[in-house]
């Protein structure tokens, strides 16, 4: 090992400068690959990351505007769910499909007071499940419960960042204590935790209490449940399809109007996104590889030179005993280690440029209008990104090797020696 | 059986036009002798070396060495027994540029699978015997032709072979050197036993050896006894 390491050392010694144009060839392909297979990372993260504070593994219909006329009607008629809709939804149709169902109102804006401090909300009634479907966190206290909903009692939930408005030395200090939400008074009962990016100001209060003050009617503002047994996204869509024309048959809304009733499907935006996510991925690969062939045709195009270079040496190697496989794995061990050696250059160039980016593009927020988000989260490749990558390096040197190698190590002692 | 037993071997290069170069050479030399094979350039001579030195192959005919068939050998075949019977001596002396003195003779040993330690004290002892201990660390560009031919003499060496083979070995050197050459092999034949031949067209080089084989056109001409060191006269190198 150490004498092929020294031979190696000694004959890159002789081509400084040509090893160390074709290696930065080399660098310059890994260290894209990286860089791009980072910043895809971090792009994603940050996709996620906004998107996992919305979309929750559940399915929630509500009603629409229709586009199309039907069945008499006009189009651009108002929708409204009903009590029809959740004894359909929690009914035999879909038993063991759909699981948890749970109603919410829809919000409506209020100002939150107390002792003089304001801030603005979105008041909603909602039923206990909420917490577990919209993933809230209780930061302090409690979420809404079945006897706040049976008992119509006047609590409310609120984010920290409204707590933190209202009471600003002690946040916590505010569970139990009334604060008025337009003309009506609630008992604060829990804090549910929100971070520097999240703006949410939804104030959760029990839905019964909510109908009992605000609207008197049967209607329903928005359905949510759980689905078990579509696994792919083509089921899902299959079972969206199925559900929303068994409504749409019910409020006469013509089959085949996208509009009607509007759907967030929490199943299908997650299976899309990690598709997404798994293309993105691909593409910085299959861009990434394609640079990095350039420097192992390089690489490989140097072995070469260096090989009809060298030919008269591996003459009198041969001639003192050198067997084929000697010369043949000498060759590749030197193209492997050209190869390794630049790339892993490229590849610690490739991390430090995520490092950069983190930095720079990855801490500026980006505003969409309500809320700022970031455009990179983290990023950065992980361990078994660069142990893939040190195995393409090997793969890679190894294969713009084997040619020149392969010519080195046929080449007849005779005409070797001969050469000059 | 002799150590090197060659029976009608013929050799044609076809490039183009075939070239019959060696037209049945049967040839057969004893251990412990001091040979030089002798011709013009396009006698054979080179082409019967290579065989000689298994770096080429011949067409039909016989080669025993040390009574081994040397015939249809796979090159790994090939490199073994060059490397563990046959030591050569090259004109232009064939020395690896970018290694020491030291490490171009223990070379052979690595392809023996030497360890590393055993390799340096051998190298080193045969440096010693060819006087160019101080050399060891040295490259070849700053060495003398007198001192990179001893290199390789003692590369040729330090495999312990049967046999050397010298092709000119002289040819690059002025005639003081020459003659310190051609004594070290001498002295090697005669102290050592070592089998050596030699192939050269200086009458000079020739007159040294104990037996000189003329080849013209591809056949043994006359072998003659030079036990007395008289031929050409007695001629001293150049």
């Amino acid at each position: 090992m150490r004498e092929l390491f020294h031979e190696i050392a000694s004959s890159i010694r002789q081509n400084k400068l040509r090893t160390a144009l074709t290696g930065f060839a080399v660098s310059w392909g890994i260290f894209l690959l990286i860089a791009l297979l980072g910043a895809g990372n971090g792009l994603m993260n940050s996709f996620s990351g906004n998107m996992e504070q919305y979309v929750s593994q559940t399915v929630t219909v509500s009603g629409w505007r229709t586009s199309k006329p039907y069945a008499g009607y006009k189009e651009n008629r108002n929708i409204q769910l009903d009590q029809r809709d959740l004894n359909y939804t929690e009914g035999p149709e879909w038993e063991g499909v759909i699981g948890n169902v749970s109603v919410a109102t829809s919000s409506q804006s209020v100002k939150l007071t107390l002792e003089g401090r304001n801030v603005n909300g979105w008041m909603r009634g909602v039923m206990p499940d909420f917490q577990e479907t919209e993933k809230l966190q209780m930061s302090a206290g409690r979420f809404l419960n079945v006897d706040d909903i049976k008992g119509r009692r006047k609590v409310i939930v609120v984010s920290r960042s409204q707590a933190k408005e209202l009471s600003p030395r002690n946040p916590e200090a505010l569970i139990g204590q009334w604060i008025s939400a337009g003309s009506v008074a609630f008992r604060v009962v829990g804090i549910y935790h929100t971070d520097e990016q999240d703006f949410r100001q939804t104030c959760p209060i029990p839905y019964s209490t909510y109908k009992g003050i605000y609207d008197h009617t049967d209607k329903i503002e928005d359905i949510s449940f759980t689905v078990n047994g579509p696994s792919t996204l083509k089921e899902h869509q299959d079972f969206e399809d199925s559900y929303t024309g068994a409504l749409k048959r019910m409020h006469d809304i013509a089959p085949d109007d996208r509009r009607g009733i509007w759907v967030r499907n929490g199943y299908t935006d997650n299976l899309e996104m990690s598709n997404a996510s798994r293309i993105l991925s691909l593409a910085m690969w299959i861009l990434g590889l394609l640079t990095l062939v350039s420097g192992i045709v390089g690489v490989s195009n140097i072995m070469l030179i260096t090989v009809k270079e060298r030919t008269h040496e591996f003459g009198i190697r041969k001639a003192i005993g050198a067997k084929p496989h000697n010369i043949l794995s000498l060759i590749i061990a030197e193209s492997v280690t050209i190869t390794a050696i630049f790339g892993y250059v490229g590849m610690f160039l490739g991390m430090i440029a995520c490092e950069v980016l983190d930095k720079t593009v990855g801490q500026r927020g980006v505003n969409i209008g309500f809320e700022e988000i970031r455009m990179l989260v983290n990023p950065s490749v992980g361990l078994d990104v660069a142990l893939e990558a040190t195995l393409l390096l090997i793969v890679a040197g190894t294969l713009a090797g084997i040619i020149p190698a392969w010519k080195a190590a046929k080449v007849k002692p005779i005409e070797a020696l001969r050469a000059e | 059986m002799a150590l090197i037993e060659l029976k009608d071997i013929n050799k044609t290069y076809n490039n183009g036009q075939p070239l019959h170069v060696l037209k049945g050479i049967n040839l057969s030399i004893e251990r412990g002798e001091f040979v030089s094979i002798m011709g013009a350039s396009g006698s054979g001579k080179s082409t019967l070396l290579n065989i000689l030195g298994i770096l080429d192959n011949y067409d039909t005919g016989t080669y025993h060495l040390d009574g081994k068939l040397i015939k249809d050998l796979t090159e790994k075949q090939a490199a073994d027994y060059r490397n563990r019977m046959i030591g050569f001596v090259f004109q232009s002396f064939n020395l690896i540029s970018f290694k020491t003195a030291l490490e171009n003779v223990e070379l052979p040993l690595y392809y023996q699978g030497v360890p590393r330690r055993k390799r340096q004290e051998m190298a080193m002892e045969y440096l010693e015997k060819m006087g160019l201990t101080p050399w060891a660390t040295h490259f070849p560009n700053e060495m003398s032709g007198g001192q990179k031919q001893r290199v390789a003499i003692a590369r040729a060496l330090i495999t312990k072979p049967q046999i050397i083979l010298a092709d000119e070995p002289t040819g690059a050197l002025d005639s003081k050197t020459s003659v310190e050459v051609m004594q070290l092999l001498k002295q090697l034949n005669q102290q050592d036993g070592i089998t050596i031949i030699v192939v050269t067209h200086e009458g000079g080089v020739a007159n040294e050896t104990d037996k000189i084989i003329h080849i013209k056109d591809g056949i043994i001409g006359e072998i003659e006894e030079n036990t007395r060191h008289t031929a050409w006269g007695g001629t001293i190198i150049k």
